[in-house]
């Protein structure tokens, strides 16, 4: 839905020199001495998808706040265009006349702030207002909305009072709610928690997505904190220098950081909420291999998953888990969905837990001790077994050593 | 860079001393310094004002002619405003007190824009003042003031905007505030007397001179420190440039604007008092017939009067700035 293509900014007058020493090859620090230029944002292209949140992750300096505001043109780019793709009409942002781009930037995209930039002088419902104001909305129609998106981000209560009157996460539901009342499409987000304490910035992340799963906007995210990239990025940019150096999901970018930059972020990055099932059986032989191998087209035989604990596991013609055998007793087989709740408190019962290949690494931990076995089965979404985890494989991923191994 | 700078001051020292070498052997000196000057080789530019001044006097005396009228329509507006309200009399245990309906009036605007002491001590300065017998002569100040200041913010406001907006209205507006504001007051009494005659209105606008520049500068530094990203926020939702400012920036730039307003009818005031000695009347004129005749107490008094209208304009200003933002 929003295209970015080769996007420049360089700050200073007559930047197309410094442009010209870019595309040299010269380094930023080259081109600075040289003509006091800043190079903020260097050749930058990707794409966002309608309905994705995209996020931008990168350190102060990076260039990652400016390119944000070179997409709704709060920073002209010096180079690069930007293509916004509304109901299959294509426009190209860059090359709009202010009024249009004003029109774009009323119906189409909004923005967040990292310091909320709310209006002080007007009261809560009425900075949610504000948007639908510019846009010439009637008063009635305004009113309603507002009444709605603030029920929405749960503060209908403080309709009447001010921005200040409030703490920050509250002051930033309401910057969200002004943002979504304009019904834009696009979102987007510029450190919208980071001026925020620990706890509610967490929340708020929870609530962001929470919304999302709801209303489908096609978010740009920046932000400075991989963690959060991480829980809430479809995809994760990360920004160096005013570059991507890398681009791609949170799973890739932790299991295969393509730069030592990259690298250096994610060694301590907590993986366990971003690596799925499907991931580790499709990272670690040992967990999708010998099942290929002894399972035979219409077979149906039990096949030994673990030797020390004389598991075994009988597969019909289409892969489906049959039925589970420890030392020769039954054991059940329990598939344990994405939403239920897991069990945690160790239970006398044994049972053999599957999951969905979406389920995370922190919960099939969690699943693993709620079944007194360290053995998960992986299911497609169809219910075809794709693979095993044990402990092993578990813990060699936890420490990410795996990913040394793949790449050779 | 300091190195060279160093270096280069040097060298231009030795360079103009050697060069100036010989002056210090010859006639001149000895000579105090002011005496070096010949009378035919001064530059004539007090002549050349007054020319230029007897020159605009004489041939733009229409327009000065339309510009006195205008003020002193204003000024009659407002000083038969406050000749209208009526004067109560009250017999307390045999002494008669006057209460000036007016003092009710500006005790209530005094508690409806700021508080109830600012409004009490508004009314009862203004019995004192009445009771000093100065009446006349401050509602004649009050008139004034208002009228100074009003032309003074009709004009500074949206100067102070465009230069507020744009660079290039700043930095033509800057030197010449900064001329308007060190110049000594004094100074514009002369030709405001030779374009408008004597009387009320080459006082106004020598005031209004005299009062323009912090309310632009404040105007103008009020837009200028927006947060950027508020700013960037009405920006960000489509607003035009006009929406912009109406919405977003002046609201926000309300507590500056006004800190210039209220400055600006301060120096109305003590201007007005100052215009006394050009026919404008007022408490002014009161000080002024004070000193010419050597009456100690007249003076201090229409001091004292000057002092109290002072404090009751501060407050009642200095407060609007603040009640709307909210945070009450």
């Amino acid at each position: 839905m929003i295209k970015v293509e080769h996007i420049y900014k360089v700050f200073g007058e007559k930047p197309e020199e410094a442009i010209r020493l870019v595309k040299e090859g010269k380094s930023k620090k080259e081109i600075h001495t040289e003509t006091g230029k800043v190079v903020a944002v260097d050749d930058v292209s990707f794409e966002v998808k309608e309905g994705e949140l995209f996020v931008v992750m990168g350190l102060s300096g990076s260039g990652k706040s400016t390119l944000l505001r070179c997409i709704n043109r709060l920073i002209e780019p010096t180079l690069g265009k930007v293509f916004l793709k509304v109901d299959n009409k294509q426009l190209e942002i860059t090359s709009l006349k202010k009024r249009e781009l004003r029109e774009i930037r009323k119906n189409m995209v909004s923005m967040v702030f990292q310091s909320f930039a709310l209006f002080p002088h007007k009261t809560v419902l009425s900075n949610v207002t504000f948007g639908m104001e510019v846009q010439k909305k009637e008063k009635k129609y305004r009113q309603e909305k507002a009444r709605q998106i603030l029920n929405m981000v749960g503060l209908e209560e403080w309709a009447n009072s001010y921005p200040s009157h409030l703490s920050g996460g509250m002051q930033q539901r309401v910057g969200l709610g002004r943002a979504l009342a304009t019904e834009a499409k696009a979102l987007l987000m510029d450190e919208p928690f980071s001026g925020l304490d620990p706890l509610i910035r967490m929340r708020m992340q929870d609530e962001l997505l929470k919304l999302q799963g709801k209303l489908q906007k096609t978010i740009i995210f920046v932000t400075h904190d991989l963690d959060e990239a991480l829980k809430l990025g479809n995809r994760i940019a990360i920004m160096e220098n005013g570059q991507i150096v890398q681009m791609g999901t949170a799973e890739e970018i932790i299991l295969n950081p393509k730069t030592e930059y990259v690298a250096k972020f994610v060694e301590n990055a907590d993986a366990s909420g971003v690596i799925t099932a499907e991931t580790i059986v499709r990272t670690i032989p040992e967990c999708s291999l010998p099942l290929q191998k002894v399972c035979k087209k219409g077979e149906e035989k039990p096949y030994l998953i673990d030797e020390e604990r004389q598991i075994y596991l009988s597969v019909d013609g289409e892969m489906r888990a049959k039925k589970a055998q420890i030392s020769g007793k039954d054991l059940p087989i329990r598939v344990i969905g994405e939403e239920e709740k897991i069990a945690q408190e160790g239970k006398e019962e044994r049972y053999l837990s599957a999951v969905k290949s979406k389920v995370v690494l922190r919960d099939i931990i969690k699943i693993m001790m709620g079944a007194n076995l360290p053995l998960v089965l992986v299911l497609s979404n169809e219910g075809r077994l794709k693979g095993v985890i044990t402990e092993k494989p578990l813990f060699q991923i936890i420490l990410k050593e795996h990913a040394k191994g793949s790449e050779e | 860079m300091k190195q060279n700078k160093l270096i280069n001051a040097v060298l231009l020292a030795a360079v103009l001393l050697f060069l100036s070498a010989p002056a210090f052997s010859q006639e001149i000196r000895g000579l105090a310094l002011w005496e070096a000057i010949k009378p035919e080789s001064k530059i004539p530019l007090s002549i050349w004002i007054e020319e230029g001044v007897d020159w605009l006097a004489v041939n733009l005396s229409s327009f000065f002619d339309s510009i006195t009228y205008l003020v002193n329509s204003i000024r009659d507006f407002f000083f038969s405003f406050f000749s209208f309200f009526p004067v109560l009399t009250v017999n307390l245990f045999g002494a008669s007190l006057y209460i000036p309906v007016l003092a009710l009036v500006l005790a209530l605007v005094a508690y409806l824009v700021s508080n109830w002491k600012v409004s009490v001590f508004t009314f009862f300065s203004l019995v004192l003042i009445f009771m000093l017998g100065l009446w006349q002569e401050t509602i004649q100040t009050f008139s004034l003031t208002l009228t100074a200041a009003f032309i003074t913010l009709v004009l500074a406001i949206p100067l102070g905007i465009l230069a507020g907006k744009s660079d290039f209205v700043e930095v033509g507006v800057r030197p010449i505030l900064d001329f308007m504001q060190t110049m000594p007051v004094f100074v514009y009494l002369i030709p405001a007397v030779m374009f408008f005659g004597i009387g009320v209105a080459p006082g106004v606008i020598a005031t209004i001179i005299f009062a323009l520049p912090p309310a632009v500068r404040l105007t103008a530094l009020g837009l200028r420190e927006l947060p950027v990203e508020i700013v960037e926020a009405g920006k960000s939702f489509g607003c035009n440039a006009f929406e912009l400012l109406w919405k977003v920036e002046l609201p926000m730039a309300r507590p500056s604007i006004m800190a210039g307003v209220n400055q600006s009818i301060m120096m109305c005031l003590s201007m007005v008092v100052i215009a006394a000695l050009i026919g404008a009347g007022g408490l002014g004129g009161e000080v002024v017939r004070g000193i010419q005749r050597m009456m100690v107490g007249r003076g201090m008094v229409a001091g004292i009067a000057v002092v109290i209208v002072a404090v009751i304009l501060d407050r009642m200003t200095r407060y609007v700035g603040q009640v709307k933002k909210g945070r009450r």
